[in-house]
């Protein structure tokens, strides 16, 4: 059991799940690329300009998760200074930014052939401009605070106070009027999306995640050898 | 089995955590009419003093049957099936501005039932679904 | 048919250029994620290279991250 988080066990692993992602990531990507732009129907109101949500709604799904997932760790890091966790928010933390610019901008592509704006100032795309300006703190204190420790600190307050906006994100087409439409997928599992329509998203959501799986594996490959580079004459 | 330096910081970050809520519970609150993208027609009905040159959105359905163009001029009734206001607009709509479906109309109030637009956005609902399923459903109506 | 699929009913520009921003910013990602992780494998190998024989042995025989890592740089040149 001891042998399972030996450091080159781990190692081993993460090159054989990034072999094994390789291998099926671009047949899944064909598959949900197929069902978003070719199977799947167009919308009985907004044609085919509904399709942009395929990649809309999961970007804004990844955006929101990767920021939970970084306060979470910033909690438990500020309470018991667990350092591989700060490792851990570092490194989801540019990729939350992505997937949040992405949702921003697909979702400007969406408003101007629906709603007939490319912006609005309404109280959800304020928010999500809210949550992307987090991003962009949480990562400036890493790259501008030189003392390591500090940065840390500075990152962690960042993520805690960014926590509180995460609700307002959800909640806010529900708490005012805005013109962003409510929730079609509730938290009880409920959807107001047709099947035909679901799949495609669920799919795009799994290809995206696989994704994200992909980069901070690398990403955690490349700290193991940094590390090792560092002791190598102590191995 | 925590430490004392453990327990400090739980309670420093709980603490933290309900500052916070507590703030920006009564920030937003505060500027709940600056948040709110559009009115409704209700609370135009309700409001005092609205009437003015300042720049308001209204939101709500586009009343059935109420569409009416003569050239440039687009007349139709935002409802929120509770109060009416008549809209006058002059200019291109979006494709989804629809009978019977969500819009949001920027411009000045003339009247609490008269509302001059200069731009129209269209606000569309949750659903998604294909084309064939709703005119099944409309079938079924009928 | 394909004329539909590439105008999408006049929408094309809209979701096309949606698809290709959210994709090609995934692929920029991934290609620099990638050149860093094999910079410091590189890295890696060349400063084992410059231990005596005597000494990389020992590391190679004691770490196996060492070989797998000098393996699969060896692989990529």
């Amino acid at each position: 059991m001891l042998d399972l988080i030996n450091p080159s066990r781990i190692f081993h692993w993460i090159d054989k799940l990034i072999n094994f992602i390789n291998s099926i990531f671009f047949i899944l990507l064909l598959i949900a690329l197929t069902f978003a732009l070719i199977l799947s129907p167009p919308d009985y109101l907004q044609g085919d300009s509904v399709r942009i949500m395929y990649v809309h709604v999961p970007s804004a799904w990844i955006g929101l998760a990767s920021f939970t997932v970084i306060a979470l760790l910033s909690i438990l890091n500020f309470i018991f200074k667990i350092k591989n966790f700060s490792l851990i928010t570092k490194s989801i933390a540019p990729l939350g930014l992505m997937f949040t610019c992405l949702a921003i901008v697909t979702g400007s592509l969406w408003g101007k052939p629906t709603w007939g704006t490319w912006w609005v100032w309404d109280a959800r795309i304020t928010s999500m401009v809210v949550l992307s300006i987090f991003y962009i703190l949480f990562i400036l204190a890493h790259k501008l605070i030189k003392d390591e420790g500090k940065a840390y600190k500075a990152s962690n307050i960042i993520a805690i106070i960014g926590l509180v906006n995460i609700p307002v994100i959800k909640y806010s087409v529900d708490w005012w009027n805005t013109l962003h439409q409510p929730a079609s997928i509730k938290l009880d599992g409920t959807s107001s999306i047709h099947t035909s329509m679901l799949l495609p998203l669920m799919l795009m959501l799994l290809v995206l995640l696989l994704y994200c799986a992909l980069i901070l594996l690398m990403k955690y490959k490349t700290e193991i050898i940094r590390i090792k580079r560092k002791n190598i004459k102590r191995i | 089995m925590l430490t004392k330096k453990v327990k400090k910081r739980v309670s420093f970050l709980s603490l933290l955590l309900i500052f916070l809520v507590i703030a920006v519970f009564f920030i937003l609150k505060s500027l709940t009419s600056n948040i709110l993208y559009f009115k409704s027609p209700t609370d135009i009905q309700l409001s005092q003093d609205i009437i003015s040159k300042k720049k308001i959105r209204v939101g709500g359905m586009v009343k059935k049957d109420s569409i009416n163009i003569n050239n440039q001029e687009i007349e139709f009734i935002i409802t929120d099936l509770k109060n009416e206001i008549f809209v006058s607009y002059s200019g291109t709509v979006p494709n989804l501005f629809l009978e019977g479906k969500g819009v949001v109309a920027e411009g000045i109030l003339k009247d609490k039932n008269f509302f001059i637009a200069d731009r129209i956005l269209a606000k569309h609902d949750e659903k998604y679904m294909p084309p064939e399923l709703t005119d099944l459903m409309k079938k079924d109506v009928k | 048919m394909i004329e539909n699929f590439i105008s999408m009913n006049g929408y094309g520009l809209f979701v096309w250029l949606s698809f290709a921003i959210t994709f090609s910013t995934c692929a920029i990602i991934y290609y620099k994620t990638y050149k860093t992780m094999k910079k410091y494998e590189k890295e890696f190998a060349k400063e084992l290279e410059q231990l005596s024989v005597s000494e990389r042995q020992l590391v190679l025989e004691k770490s196996r991250i060492a070989s797998q890592v000098l393996a699969s740089y060896n692989k990529s040149i």
